[in-house]
Parts: C-alpha cells; structure tokens; sequence
C-alpha cells in the first residue's frame, strides 16, 4: 500500500469534512461521518482528482463512500 | 499564487486559516442561483479575503432567485447565477421544441422576473449579475440554436439594464479564456445541476475580484514601471538613445509600445504612473522628450525616481511624496533581483515581472488591469497626474534601510572569482566594450587585444561570476589589474549593470586586494575617469578607503597601500576562486 497517497487522501478528506487528520481510518465512512454529505462528497472528489491529477470515473462516483474503498480505487488508478 | 494554480482542497484551507471569528466587520455576500454552485463560496471568499476583505458568503436557496432577492437587506452585494439551460429541467433541449409564440411569451416573463429582481436588489450596494451564457451547449454547427438567440434577446436586456450598482459578467469571457473543456464537467450537470468545473469557479473569482476590491476601495492608485527592459526594449546606458527599441517598425519595440499605450491609457483612467530605474537621470529625461516613439508620455508621468539607490527606499519616498500607502502600489520591473527585493521589503506592494518571453509581456498587462479597476472615472481622475505634479512636496527625509543586507543574505549569493581565463576571452571583450554604468575607466577593450593581455605576465585579469538561489547571472564582473614589481593599477574595474546593488564590488575588490597582497604588491593605483555614463561610481573607490592624489574635473587618481586596507565586512557573499 501506498502510504504518502494514503496520507494525501486523508489529508483532502479532512479538509473537506473539516474533521482532524487523525480521526480518518478504514472505518471512516459516509455513515460515520456527518460532514460527509452529497454537496461534499462532490468536493471530495474534486479534491481527490486535482491532488493526484485522476478523472474518476462517473459511474464509480456514487459508490466511494468510505475512505477505504477511496483508498483502493485510487490505487488502481495511480 | 495565481489563483488558477491553487489545488480547490488548498483554497479551502488557507480560506479557513483566513477566516475571522468577528462577523461584525464582515463583507456579506449572497450567491443566488438556480444551479449548484456551492464551490465558488470559498473560492470566491478566499480571492478577497487574502486581499484583506473580511468577506462571507451565504448561499441562496437552491434555485430560489426570486423569493431570496426579497432578503438581501443585510447583504453588501449580491451575485447571481441565473443558469439559462436550467430555467427548468431539461430546458436546453425542451426550448428547442417549443412553438414561436411559446418563446416569445417565455422571454417576457424571464424579463419581468429579471425586473421583479433587480428592484428587490435596488438598495444593494453591488450586484453582480452574469449573463447568460449557452456555450454548455456549443456545437460545431452553423445552424444557431434557440437557446443562442434567447440568450442574445436576454443579453440585450441586462445590458439595458446596467447601472451604477448592477454589474454584468460576461461569463462567456471566463469560458473561452480557460476553454470549454476545462470550464465544464457534465458528470455533475445531470447527477447534480452542477455544470461548471472548479476551474471555472477559480478563473470566475478572478475575473469579478476588481469589483469587489473596487468597491471596498481596494483598487490599486499608481504604478510603478522600471525604464530598461520595462518601458522600452534595451539597456539606456548600454545600448544608447539610438539602442534602445519602442517603435513600432520593429518586433520587440512593438511589444514596448502596446505596453506604454497601456500605460497611457491607464494614464487616462486617473491611475498614476511612475517610474522608478537606476538609471542616469539625464539620460532617461532625453528618452522622454526626444524619442519620437515613445507613446508615454513625460507629462503623464507622475514622479520619476531616477537614481542608484535601492529601489524600496524610492518606492517609500514616493509613497511619502504622494501620500498614497503602499497597498495602492504595483511595481513593475524584468530584473528577478528588483522584483524580489520589493516582494521581501515592502510586501504590501503588489510586484509583476516582466515575462521572460517578451511575447507574453503586453498580455500579462492586460490581465492584470483589473487591479485598477474603478466603478466610475470622473474628469478629476484624468487630472489626476497634474494635480499630483502641482502638489508633489519634496521630504528631505533620506528613508534609510537597514534589512537590504538582510535580503542580500536571503538571496544566497556566491560570487566565483576567475583569474587569466582565456575561455571568457570574448566575453571579457564584449563587457569591456558594452559597460557604461558601472566602469570606472570605460577603456574599451577588442577580443585580439584581451587575448594579448591574458599572454602577458604583468597583467592579470579578473573576472567573476554570480549565483543566487534564483539562478546564475553569469561572468558580469572584470578587472585588469597590471603589475610591475610591487605596484600595480586597476586598468579596469566594471561591473555588467545587471549585477548592480547586491555589494559584489567590494566582495571582488576585497578579493583581488588579498590576491595582490599575496604576489607581493605594496601599492595599488587607481583611477575614475569621468563619462556621460559613470556617474554612479565617481566616488567608489574613496569608499573603498583609497587615497586621491590627484583630482581635475575628470579624472581621479587614487592610491592605496594594501597593507592599510581592511576588509569589507560583507559576510554574506559567499566567494570561491576557480585557480
């Protein structure tokens, strides 16, 4: 696993859900986090793509809505 | 940074870091719109709140326009997003279907609402409202779109209607200057009514910032040009008065006149231009009145700071002069060198380099004149500059700089020190002949006659080159030295004007002192011959504790015993030798 991608991926998310770094994990989701909501979860994608300069797919959108299953899309597509 | 460089997640949070807990004093601003807009919020925030507005921005209900027109009273400005493709679900395609008079009846009741809200948003200090835009839906076509020609009917109306306190962008511009692919993402336009991209929102934030600055006095009042290089394409006290190039019979005078007519036109406008070059005086003054090329004018020239001294003293005595704050200042200049020491001295001034390629020159102006920007001129802003020339008080406040050493040590420098080094021959050739500025002889040497020099054991030819952490300026200094037994004289002493103010003089006559010392030279001649040029130096060497021992009007002779001189304390100058 890619920790400095893992690091920048939680980096975004708690900016975009203003939630500490810290808190982020593998249980972290949708569910778990409030902030987390579709305005923001729109922001997170566009975070995700300008940091490591990706286009998720649109159809995978809807369903990246825990920090783990970000975690691996991306490291498919990195 | 430029906005359109920033990451959105890094806009996020330095907006967050710039976030004031005291709302009071806020710049309120509502963003109404019938599409999803909700990025351009902290984009749009943080483009004036780094700028030291303490803006805040409320979004409107979700395609709710009308209804919260009714409720901006607390609002210092207002912007709208009113998204043609949107005007219902699916209205981009469903228009094209309608009947003739199904249009017309739609266009009158758009415009009433536009009306209905203008009126609510009277009271308001700003609005900005965008025009309507159907670029979305662009196509290769020639056929023209009823949703084309809707826009145009509804365009002409806004137009109609602007006045003092309604704005309209021209969205189109934002569009077609970052391109349709980088403006939209449709993945959001049908999951989320969200058509424009973050790109969009950035290039968006920029474009309308000279309102929102404007409004809150925030608009810049003078600038700042430097002449060589700046105004004009060329080195005055190098390349000469016939040298230098703004006419618009050449490629490169070209680019210098489209610049100074900018500069006249902004002239016009009532902002203020001034230059500020270590130049000669005199010289500079010849260009103003005598070059028939020149479109600035001497008269639309506010103040002129024309010397040798650091180029943040003279900003500060223009700012005193003036009475106009350093936040009203842009500064213009090519040299890196001048561009950072105002960045780090006076870092309330705004500082734009000139592009490396000239090519980009007039447009980065241009992009760049919504700093000026003003809601309204009067016929006093266009007097402006006179009213300056009659009012201009001279402070015989020298302003004096005690952190110029601090940013010399910032920049790193490294001064490397070549001896008798027949690859520069050319180069040694080519500065002894081109020099003006700084040449304490101005004795003009041809590359055969280097040649011979370097060949003979009583001459010894110094030269240096300079590195800061911004990059290698390359072999910019000489000096001949010849010896004949334990007296030598510096033949040469110069220094390429590029180089100019970062105290390498001493750090290379410091050197070649020691050099000397060491080969067992007891006394060192030397003189300052006067030119048109050389001013600037007429007194180097007394600085350098040199003795004169014979002085007429143009020429000083000097001697020093090496045994008395002491070093410069210049420690920030790292020197290496290349032996």
């Amino acid at each position: 696993m890619n920790k400095s991608s893992e690091e920048k991926i939680k980096n975004v998310m708690s900016i975009v859900f203003d939630i500490p770094i810290n808190q982020i994990n593998d249980g972290t989701s949708a569910k778990t986090t409030i902030s987390w909501d579709s305005l923001r979860h729109m922001n997170l994608i566009i975070g995700l793509e300008e940091e490591f300069e990706i286009e998720f797919n649109d159809d995978d959108i809807g369903n990246l809505l825990s920090f783990s299953s970000i975690n691996s899309y991306i490291n498919k597509l990195i | 940074m430029k906005m359109i460089n920033l990451k959105y997640s890094e806009i996020l949070k330095l907006n967050k870091n710039l976030e004031k807990k005291d709302k009071t004093s806020s710049y309120n601003i509502s963003l109404l719109s019938n599409i999803t807009i909700h990025q351009s919020k902290e984009v749009i925030e943080y483009s004036i709140r780094k700028e030291g507005i303490n803006a805040n921005i409320t979004l409107g209900e979700y395609d709710n326009i009308i209804q919260d027109s009714k409720k901006q009273s607390n609002n210092s400005a207002v912007i709208i997003f009113w998204e043609l493709a949107h005007l219902f679900e699916g209205f981009h395609y469903k228009v094209e279907l309608l009947s003739e008079i199904e249009v017309v009846a739609l266009e009158k009741k758009l415009k009433s609402e536009i009306i209905f809200v203008l009126e609510n948003l009277k009271s308001c200090q700003l609005v900005v409202f965008n025009k309507f835009s159907s670029l979305l839906f662009t196509s290769l076509n020639i056929h023209s779109s009823r949703l084309n020609l809707l826009k145009n009917k509804l365009n002409e109306y806004l137009e109609s209607l602007e006045s003092n306190n309604i704005k309209l962008a021209n969205i189109d511009d934002v569009i077609s200057y970052i391109g349709y692919e980088k403006s939209f993402d449709l993945r959001y336009f049908y999951s989320a009514k969200a058509p424009y991209s973050i790109d969009f929102f950035k290039a968006y934030a920029t474009y309308i910032k000279p309102l929102l600055m404007s409004i809150n006095g925030k608009s810049k009042k003078i600038l700042i040009f430097d002449c060589d290089n700046t105004l004009w394409k060329g080195i005055l006290g190098e390349d000469g008065f016939d040298g230098i190039e703004m006419s618009s019979e050449t490629e490169n005078g070209k680019i210098f006149q489209e610049v100074q007519s900018i500069a006249s036109y902004l002239s016009k406008q009532g902002i203020l231009i001034g230059l500020c070059s270590k130049n000669n005086l005199d010289d500079v003054n010849n260009v103003l009145f005598n070059n028939e090329f020149l479109v600035l004018k001497d008269s639309q020239i506010a103040i002129k700071k024309i010397n040798w001294s650091d180029k943040a003293s003279n900003l500060l005595e223009i700012s005193k002069e003036l009475n106009i704050t350093l936040q009203d200042f842009v500064f213009i200049d090519d040299s890196e060198f001048e561009c950072n020491l105002i960045k780090e001295l006076l870092p309330e001034v705004t500082v734009l380099q000139v592009p490396k390629k000239l090519i980009n020159y007039p447009k980065m102006l241009r992009d760049n004149l919504g700093l000026f920007y003003k809601f309204s001129n009067t016929y006093e802003d266009s007097l402006k500059t006179q009213m300056y020339h009659h009012q201009k008080q001279r402070s015989a406040n020298q302003v004096n700089f005690s952190s110029i050493d601090d940013y010399l040590r910032s920049l790193d420098l490294k001064l490397k020190i070549y001896k008798n080094n027949s690859k520069q021959i050319s180069r040694i050739a080519q500065m002894s002949q081109k020099t003006n500025q700084f040449n304490l002889t101005t004795k003009r040497y041809a590359a055969g006659e280097i040649n011979k020099m370097m060949l003979n054991k009583k001459i010894i030819i110094y030269t240096f080159s300079v590195e800061d952490k911004y990059g290698d300026s390359g072999v910019t200094g000489l000096s001949i030295i010849k010896k004949d037994k334990d007296i030598a004289e510096i033949d040469s002493f110069l220094l390429s004007c590029r180089v100019i103010g970062r105290n390498l003089e001493y750090a290379f006559l410091d050197y070649f002192i020691q050099d000397l010392k060491k080969q067992n030279v007891k006394t060192l001649n030397a003189k300052f011959i006067k030119s048109n040029k050389n001013i600037q130096v007429n007194n180097f060497y007394d600085e350098c504790t040199f003795k004169v021992i014979f002085e007429n009007e143009n020429t000083k002779n000097y001697s020093l015993m090496v045994n008395n001189y002491s070093k410069d304390q210049i420690n920030y100058i790292k020197v290496t030798t290349n032996e």
